[in-house]
């Protein structure tokens, strides 16, 4: 199964190779989404994390004993679909092409698990469509 | 071929063939322009674009005791009100107004404009009016507030001086910092490129000489019925045309009018540019009558037939330096290359919104509900474009 969520790490631990470790001690692939990490300070890092769902757990466990913060309710990009007007405008800023238009019918699609949370479609939008979930 | 009489008595028999102008360009494909030509007898056409020169007529009606209004705001966004006593105009980019808003909902607000005003009356949501009268002695109060909405005042129209744009300009920006402009964030070193008119379904593309649109012409107006009035402010026919007669840049514009109590709010959006401001995004759509076999050949135009050009916007200037044209087909393949570099593209006009409005005027057409109009007066088609250049002697003799 997969989970995404929201690491925060204390100073102290910035210097732990988690990555590393979530896969080899449980076997857990760690999709990094967004991450802001620089040497002695708190760091964030959301990811992608997906295995079998007992090891998942076990993980999580784990980074909670080593005093990482985790946050299951990531902020998510939400489209208010009575609010769209399909225009496309944020499909030119999305860097990942979540936001796109089907080529036929020119409706905007959004693939969740292609968006990185960058939030530049936000401001973009001109009827304010578009918000995040927190 | 066939006349507008013969045309609107085949619709109010609800017998009268009407094709989206997609439907006629895939027919066309299949059986030839003179065959389409033969069976169609009205082509409909759609945009829903922003539109921000667009503005609203109201008029109030008068109080008691009366007022001669010469400061207005709704929802603390001004109107002009420099005519007749209760008479506002209220345009679609006017900006809110700080000193007329309570502070606690200032930041809210700065996002909204006349576009959101007109919008919301459209949807029959009340609006806050305050004005501020001249005392004579015909109009003896000073000051009046109150709430309005769509059913308890006059008149309640749009007037917009320039709309219909026959194709416009691809934005990007070659400098090095995000530029906000009309055509929404532009990043920086051609970060994206942005264009705002639909191609080959826009209504004027479809008929480049406007031979068959002129003053009086019937259209459909924000989900109502609305005219055309006059030739658009910056309607510039002149510019320069391919052999298809289509222009590779902006060219005519029309001035649109229409009762905006008949109008529908899922077809009057207001809308906000980030750091550039409000506007108003608009569906219209236009009816071709099929005379004769010409209007088919126009009407098949297609998205690689229409170009347009590439401009920067990290140059202020009036006369912007130029990427070049790239054609319609390219634009809307989500990808154009600029000095070999591959850059995204986005459209600004909703061709989702666009197809909808050229399908809903021609469910009314087939139902017998709109009949077609003869223009009163052609638009001219030979204006040229002045621009705002200080007269005489520049030279400062002090």
């Amino acid at each position: 199964m997969k989970k995404r969520v929201t690491l925060t790490f204390p100073k102290r631990s910035v210097h732990m190779p988690v990555t590393y470790r979530l896969a080899k001690d449980f076997n857990v692939a760690a999709n990094i989404i967004r991450a802001q990490v620089t040497p002695n300070q708190i760091g964030t890092l959301v990811v992608e994390l997906s295995g079998d769902i007992d090891q998942l757990d076990a993980a999580l466990d784990w980074m909670r004993s080593q005093d990482i913060g985790i946050s299951l309710a990531s902020r998510e990009i939400v489209i208010d679909d009575d609010l769209c007007v399909h225009c496309g405008l944020c499909t030119g800023v999305c860097p990942t092409t979540a936001l796109n238009l089907d080529p036929q019918t020119f409706k905007l699609n959004f693939t969740r698990s292609r968006c990185v949370v960058c939030e530049q479609c936000i401001p973009t939008c001109p009827v304010q469509a578009i918000s995040t979930n927190l | 071929m066939r006349s507008i009489a013969e045309i609107n008595d085949k619709i109010l028999r609800q017998q009268a063939v009407v094709w989206t102008v997609e439907e006629l360009k895939a027919k066309v494909q299949e059986i030839g322009i003179t065959q389409a030509a033969k069976q169609v007898d009205v082509i409909t056409t759609g945009t829903f674009e922003p539109m921000e020169s667009s503005g609203a007529i109201l008029n109030i009606g008068h109080t008691d005791p009366p007022i001669k209004i010469r400061q207005c705001w709704l929802d603390g966004v001004p109107a002009y009100s420099g005519f007749g006593a209760v008479d506002l105009y209220l345009g679609a980019t006017q900006m809110v107004d700080y000193a007329g808003v309570g502070d606690s909902e200032g930041q809210d607000l700065r996002d909204r404009g006349g576009g959101h005003v007109i919008a919301d009356l459209v949807a029959g949501k009340p609006v806050h009016l305050r004005a501020i009268g001249q005392v004579t002695d015909c109009y003896s109060r000073a000051s009046f507030e109150t709430t309005i909405s769509c059913d308890t005042i006059n008149q309640f129209y749009l007037f917009n001086p320039r709309n219909l744009y026959q194709n416009f300009i691809v934005g990007v920006n070659g400098g090095d910092r995000p530029l906000f402009t009309y055509l929404g964030p532009l990043q920086p070193q051609l970060g994206n490129a942005v264009y705002s008119n639909p191609g080959a379904i826009s209504p004027l593309m479809n008929d480049p000489d406007l031979q068959l649109v002129g003053i009086g012409t019937r259209i459909f107006l924000g989900g109502g019925i609305g005219y055309v009035a006059w030739e658009g402010t910056q309607h510039f026919p002149l510019q320069k045309r391919l052999p298809n007669h289509t222009p590779i840049g902006p060219a005519a514009t029309l001035a649109l009018i229409g009762d905006a109590k008949q109008m529908q709010s899922r077809w009057v959006r207001g809308c906000y540019f980030k750091n550039y401001g409000s506007s108003l995004m608009l569906g219209v759509g236009v009816p071709f009558p099929v005379l004769q076999e010409e209007v088919v050949a126009h009407c098949a135009v297609q998205d690689q037939d229409l170009v347009a050009p590439v401009m920067d916007f990290s140059i202020p200037r009036r006369v912007r330096p130029t990427f070049g044209l790239v054609t319609y087909a390219q634009l809307k393949s989500g990808k154009i290359a600029i000095d070999g570099k591959a850059v995204r593209v986005a459209p600004l006009a909703s061709i989702y919104l666009s197809r909808q409005v050229a399908q809903e005027l021609k469910q009314w057409i087939e139902a017998g509900q709109f009949t077609l109009t003869e223009p009163v007066a052609a638009i001219p088609m030979d204006r040229s474009f002045v621009a705002q250049d200080r007269r005489g002697t520049q030279i400062n003799l002090e």
